[in-house]
């Protein structure tokens, strides 16, 4: 009898359980993945970048989230050359890194911390660059090579920017996630104790929290940065927990186990928003969801069948069936915000009547068993690939078109791709920085490879031609206009089918202020202060 | 006696020798190993390295596949053991009231409900569990094992224990969390186990209440009570202990499901993760570890129901 006593009492006081998260000095931000490194340089993905850029780093400039300028970080000011190829920068003063159990510095930050964390992506010969392997991926010093072609050290608190030719993108460059400042003391440190890798895994930055562990590839902890240089973060102990499922974070978030979730599960969209006491942030990106349609291979080579076939998917119901409210349908790759959008871009209806007699015509073999191969993990942008797949197969079912849907874990898929043994191709690209050539030179450069964003095999003399001429225009009016003359080409010719280009959503319970989300470099807890829970 | 311990470990013995063996051509085969000695020999090495406690380096954090197969496998072990408790306090009241109110209201009562529960699949229970509370009002956390506000240093790796442990630093909230934690899914997995220990039980009860030696009790003119309490329960449990001897792989499998369900750092997550990260040589460590722990165990039930139960003595001696 007494057991069964002590029992019930158990359970009752388990019944009075008090979540942490009530700790108004701690907050819980529950992310899908973790981040694959702790370095921004090396590593893109969106949970990388939310884990890293502004918690861990300060930047030289940034842009201002309200009025898209570029504002001061660790460069106070700075000032271009008359040529237009040189920009100086002068630094801050008194910024002092973190202080953790693994490195004490022993000086404040200045010119050489700048020119190590650039020279590492730059130079072929500097020791960190092979380190990690990070110079085996296209995108690690992409950006920088063939813009910068010098950085000089003026004095302990001024660098120098020189550029090959004239370009506009430096300062986008310079504000994007890739262009944090690293402490050169700490690699120096690391090199002569023999461990340069883990300048990515144990990170030293200068941001306003640091690193304190990450554990069981689940956990990762931050401690508030004591001698941060700006605003002190108001929320000493930053936890991520990384939970996979959507559906769990949410359940998490109305417990309060978690703060702030990211990407709420698209399908639950309009019922949490009915939640009072839940907050969902949702930013327009650039990142944009395709069917892409390989090009080097028959009958994709014309550009008959691919506009045909562009008719026959009924874009709407994918977008209402997968991304619900997570993102906005879109006929054009670039997204209407941007500068170079041309609004004149033709609209792709759904015709699938027209489609059929434009494929007859060119006499399309419908005996032809088409592929769709589509990722089997979902991602940042499509909520679900497979369904997605599924939806394009109904379509072209309607036609008459036969297909098969091939579903690839991330390296076969690779090696398919490299293959080039695929038709269709449901994917996606991540945007970086909000430049057009960020999101057109990976999709139709020919020097870009299939992994890197060409899944549609594309190269066309004439679309290089419009790519590399318009990177080097000075001209702002003339760079708008080449852009103008590229999309019209990509209408005409379609080498992709863009579906929607997807928000960046995140929710957070009510009792949190001041997050700040960036659809481009993460989510920033700077600011954040947390009311406690009664 | 020492014979009999003796005869026992050479089960053990002969047992633990196939699963090495196993376990040595998971090894070679995951590790892709060129080495072109004779597979004797490499055996041999193997279980010299596997003696020394050298089992290998997880591939995805470096740490050594022992230490987090033990620490994984104690969090499974926990939450198992916190399920049986719970379940024998509730099971067996309502396995003897069935048994001795055999084909009565109440039994048909009971029976019903644990044939519902032997029904229902542990893991759609588990993802109903994650929901079904939040959905009623009731606020429990469903993932993970510890809130990742408290830091517990790993010492046991029963969490229960280390956050007692960690008390000087979170006092007792560390451990109501932790305590919080296992509700849920102890309560999937103690469901299973309800439901069969009600049913050995009432099978238990039901057989030795026909026996003579009870009914010479009746005789005696002693009380229904008396002879539940005095003759009927000491008779019963041998056989509900050997038969949950022979349920411990199921409830540890089910334990890793639910886990998995739950996302808790237990065996099953870091068997799941391991394959799917390729680090294969976490399967061969966690056949080592997973399968000798039931050999033990199981031995150590054997010796425990000898000391219980005169019946089970008679394997003492050799002839038998």
């Amino acid at each position: 009898m007494r057991i069964i006593f002590v029992f019930t009492v158990a359970l009752l006081l388990g019944g009075c359980y008090q979540n942490e998260s009530g700790l108004s000095d701690t907050l819980l931000y529950c992310t899908e993945n973790s981040p694959q490194s702790f370095n921004p340089q090396i590593s893109h993905d969106v949970s990388t970048l939310d884990a890293t850029t502004h918690q861990l780093y300060n930047r030289l400039i940034k842009i201002d989230p309200t009025s898209n300028r570029f504002i001061p970080d660790l460069a106070t000011h700075w000032l271009e050359s008359e040529d237009k190829l040189s920009y100086t920068f002068f630094l801050r003063r008194n910024v002092s890194f973190h202080q953790t159990d693994y490195f004490s510095p022993k000086r404040y930050f200045n010119a050489d911390d700048v020119i190590f964390s650039f020279n590492r992506m730059l130079n072929k010969n500097h020791p960190f660059h092979s380190v990690n392997r990070v110079s085996d991926t296209f995108f690690f010093n992409h950006p920088f090579t063939n813009l910068v072609s010098d950085i000089i050290k003026v004095d302990q608190y001024t660098v120098k920017f020189v550029l090959n030719s004239p370009d506009a993108t430096l300062l986008a460059n310079l504000a994007a996630h890739y262009a944090v400042i690293h402490s050169q003391e700490y690699a120096q440190s690391l090199l002569s104790r023999g461990h340069p890798e883990k300048i990515d895994f144990y990170p030293i930055g200068t941001g306003p929290y640091k690193f304190k562990n990450f554990q069981s590839s689940r956990v990762t902890r931050y401690l508030a940065h004591d001698l941060y240089w700006g605003e002190k973060a108001a929320v000493k102990k930053l936890i991520y927990d990384v939970t996979p499922n959507n559906t769990k974070r949410y359940t998490k978030l109305l417990s309060g186990e978690c703060d702030v979730i990211t990407y709420p599960a698209a399908s639950q969209l309009s019922k949490i928003s009915k939640n009072t006491d839940v907050v969902i942030s949702s930013q327009p990106t650039a990142n944009i969801a395709l069917w892409s349609f390989n090009t080097s291979r028959e009958p994709f080579d014309q550009v008959e069948v691919r506009q045909a076939l562009s008719h026959a998917v009924d874009q709407k119901t994918i977008v209402d069936a997968v991304f619900f409210e997570s993102a906005s349908a879109t006929d054009t790759l670039l997204a209407k915000r941007s500068w170079a959008f041309n609004p004149r871009s033709t609209h792709i209806n759904y015709q699938p009547d027209d489609s059929l007699l434009s494929l007859k015509q060119r006499g399309y073999d419908f005996t032809k068993k088409l592929t769709i191969l589509t990722p089997s993990d979902n991602s940042v942008f499509n909520p679900n690939f497979h369904k997605t797949a599924e939806l394009i197969q109904a379509n072209l079912f309607d036609i008459g078109i036969d297909s098969e849907i091939i579903s690839l874990t991330h390296a076969e898929l690779e090696k398919r791709l490299l293959s080039g043994d695929y038709d269709t191709y449901v994917t996606g690209i991540n945007i970086h920085i909000n430049d057009p050539d960020n999101l057109f030179r990976p999709l139709l450069s020919c020097d870009s490879t299939v992994l890197e964003g060409n899944s549609s095999r594309w190269c066309s003399a004439q679309v290089q031609e419009l790519l590399d001429s318009t990177l080097i225009e000075p001209s702002f009016i003339k760079r708008v206009r080449n852009y103008y003359e590229l999309q019209k080409i990509i209408q005409e010719q379609r080498p992709y089918f863009p579906i929607a280009h997807v928000l960046r959503m995140d929710a957070f319970n009510k009792n949190i202020s001041g997050l700040l989300v960036n659809p481009l470099t993460g989510i920033n807890f700077q600011n954040v202060r947390k009311i406690e829970a009664r | 006696m020492l014979k009999y311990l003796f005869r026992r470990l050479n089960l053990l013995i002969i047992t633990a020798f196939i699963l090495t063996i196993i376990a040595f051509m998971l090894q070679h085969w995951s590790s892709g190993s060129i080495d072109n000695r004779n597979y004797f020999l490499q055996y041999i090495d193997y279980m010299a390295n596997i003696f020394q406690g050298r089992w290998g380096i997880s591939s995805i954090d470096q740490r050594s596949l022992l230490n987090k197969g033990l620490t994984a496998f104690a969090s499974t072990l926990e939450l198992c053991f916190v399920a049986c408790i719970t379940s024998i306090i509730v099971a067996f009241p309502l396995g003897i009231l069935a048994g001795l109110k055999r084909n009565g209201f109440i039994d048909y009562t009971i029976m019903t409900i644990a044939l519902i529960g032997l029904a229902i699949p542990v893991f759609w229970l588990a993802i109903i569990m994650t929901m079904l509370p939040n959905a009623v009002g009731i606020s429990l956390p469903v993932d993970g094992n510890i809130s990742p506000v408290f830091e517990v240093p790993v010492i046991s790796g029963f969490v229960l224990i280390d956050s007692l442990l960690a008390a000087d630093q979170y006092q007792m909230r560390a451990f109501a969390d932790r305590a919080a934690h296992l509700i849920l899914p102890a309560v999937v997995l103690s469901f299973f186990l309800i439901t069969e220990i009600i049913r050995l039980t009432r099978h238990a009860i039901t057989m030795i209440m026909r026996s003579n030696y009870i009914k010479a009790a009746y005789a005696k003119g002693l009380a229904t009570k008396q002879i539940v309490l005095r003759h009927v329960l000491k008779n019963a449990l041998p056989p509900i202990i050997h038969q949950i001897r022979l349920q411990l792989s199921t409830i540890i499998s089910f334990a890793m499901t639910i886990e998995i369900v739950f996302s808790s750092d237990g065996a099953g997550v870091w068997l799941l993760t391991s394959i799917q990260e390729g680090d294969y040589l976490a399967l061969p460590a966690a056949v080592l570890i997973i399968s000798g722990f039931i050999l033990l165990s199981s031995i150590l039930i054997d010796i425990l129901l000898m000391i219980i139960s005169p019946t089970k003595r008679k394997a003492l001696y050799a002839d038998q």
